[in-house]
């Protein structure tokens, strides 16, 4: 288990949407993945959602399987629109400029170690 | 969109029952612009052109004597009758339907002559409006949209009469084909509604899932249909239903991987042949019944004490 604090610091990740106690949330399970129906499989509690993809959907699908956070990986820049949408649904959202790979070989490397 | 007319026979109950309900007097064009048969077919011709019209009923003292199509101009045009009289031109013995009449009646008669529009009459056998194919689709389709409105109101407000006592919500929620925008709408709304009860966020996110991927199947696979949500005290029942165009071969689409989502709705993220069976997997009942050109029907039960 990790702080989201923790990763979301290793990715150099912006905040979208920060709700207030984001920086206390527990991560148990990371799931990466640009197939919303992938996504919908996903098990566990406590999902850090890591993809690339833009849409509302994204926002949706992480609500509906009651992911804790989700990271945009290979964006330097987001649609304003999502932050709004994030917000409204209460969902932590960041952004990074690292590629996907790079962003799992990061965060691979934090989950492993105790 | 073809305009062929449908045998009143094949046409489905519902749109029976609201046909045999309207009139022809609330479905027809009122506004109906006629001419006396001295006018010329280039009178015609700019009314037509003027008011985007394909047909000018032409009237001696409110009667209707003829019809003048575009057909008939387009051959005046050729044959250089341009200046001549309608009633020379206009087509006689139109058939004509009154005002009283059911809309069914016209509907049939649609389907039993060429004619793509009637004149309608009043009780004095004067002309009272015109009807077209046209009129008809909206009117149906106005009043479908208006009962199912009125479904969907009344079912956020109270539980139906045939459920139990024990009923804690019931939602009916209409989806339009294609409209990604508002998938994810009941789910979320089921979400709050398990939170709100302190069901245990395992059960939660299996009920939603459930729900959001029925949610996706009506929008990404059918031509709209609605999901009803149903509380009570030990479960909820997710049912969905769709107006076509059905599956084929069930046990197929119950096969993980097997899809038939078009690259588009691939390019939104879905379509990984996944939905029924993660929806099976995910609840403790599931139900699915299909009809190919009828639709669609899946019940998914999820217990609320399972898990805990």
């Amino acid at each position: 288990m990790k702080k989201l604090k923790v990763l979301v610091e290793a990715l150099n990740a912006k905040a979208l949407n920060a709700p207030p106690e984001w920086e206390e949330r527990e991560i148990n399970r990371i799931f990466v993945s640009d197939l919303i129906s992938d996504i919908l499989i996903a098990e566990g509690e406590n999902i850090l959602l890591i993809t690339s993809l833009l849409s509302d959907q994204v926002l949706r699908t992480a609500n509906v399987i009651g992911a804790s956070a989700v990271v945009l990986v290979n964006r330097r820049h987001v649609p304003v629109m999502l932050g709004k949408a994030a917000a409204k649904q209460g969902i932590a959202l960041f952004h990074t400029p690292l590629p996907k790979f790079e962003s799992c070989v990061r965060l691979g490397h934090l989950m492993e170690s105790a | 969109m073809s305009f062929a007319p449908q045998p009143a026979e094949d046409m489905s109950l519902r749109i029976q029952e609201l046909a045999g309900s309207l009139k022809i007097r609330d479905v027809m064009t009122r506004k109906v612009f006629a001419v006396t048969r001295t006018c010329t077919m280039r009178d015609v011709q700019t009314i037509m052109k003027n008011n985007a019209i394909s047909g000018v009923p032409v009237v001696d003292d409110k009667h209707v004597i003829g019809l003048v199509s575009v057909h008939d101009i387009m051959n005046a045009f050729e044959q250089g009758w341009m200046q001549d009289p309608v009633a020379k031109h206009m087509v006689t013995g139109v058939r004509t339907l009154s005002e009283d009449q059911p809309l069914s009646f016209a509907m049939s008669a649609f389907s039993k002559f060429p004619y793509r529009r009637f004149p309608v009459v009043n009780h004095n056998n004067e002309l009272a409006g015109m009807l077209t194919l046209r009129n008809i689709n909206m009117a149906l389709i106005q009043e479908l949209s208006r009962q199912l409105d009125a479904i969907e109101t009344e079912s956020g407000r109270m539980t139906p009469a045939a459920t139990s006592e024990t009923c804690i919500f019931y939602r009916i929620y209409r989806i339009a084909r294609f409209d990604f925008e508002a998938g994810g709408k009941a789910s979320g709304e089921l979400r709050e509604q398990l939170q709100a009860r302190g069901i245990a966020p395992k059960i939660i996110r299996r009920a939603a899932v459930a729900c959001y991927e029925l949610e996706i199947n009506i929008i990404a696979h059918s031509y709209g249909g609605t999901l009803t949500l149903y509380i009570d005290r030990d479960r909820v029942r997710i049912t969905a239903n769709d107006f076509g165009p059905g599956i084929p071969d069930i046990e197929q689409a119950m096969t993980e991987g097997y899809s038939t989502a078009s690259d588009w709705i691939r390019s939104q993220g879905f379509g990984a042949g996944m939905g029924l069976p993660n929806t099976k997997r995910l609840s403790d009942e599931f139900v699915i019944q299909s009809g190919v050109d009828m639709g669609t029907m899946v019940k998914a039960v999820v217990y609320l004490g399972n898990g805990e």
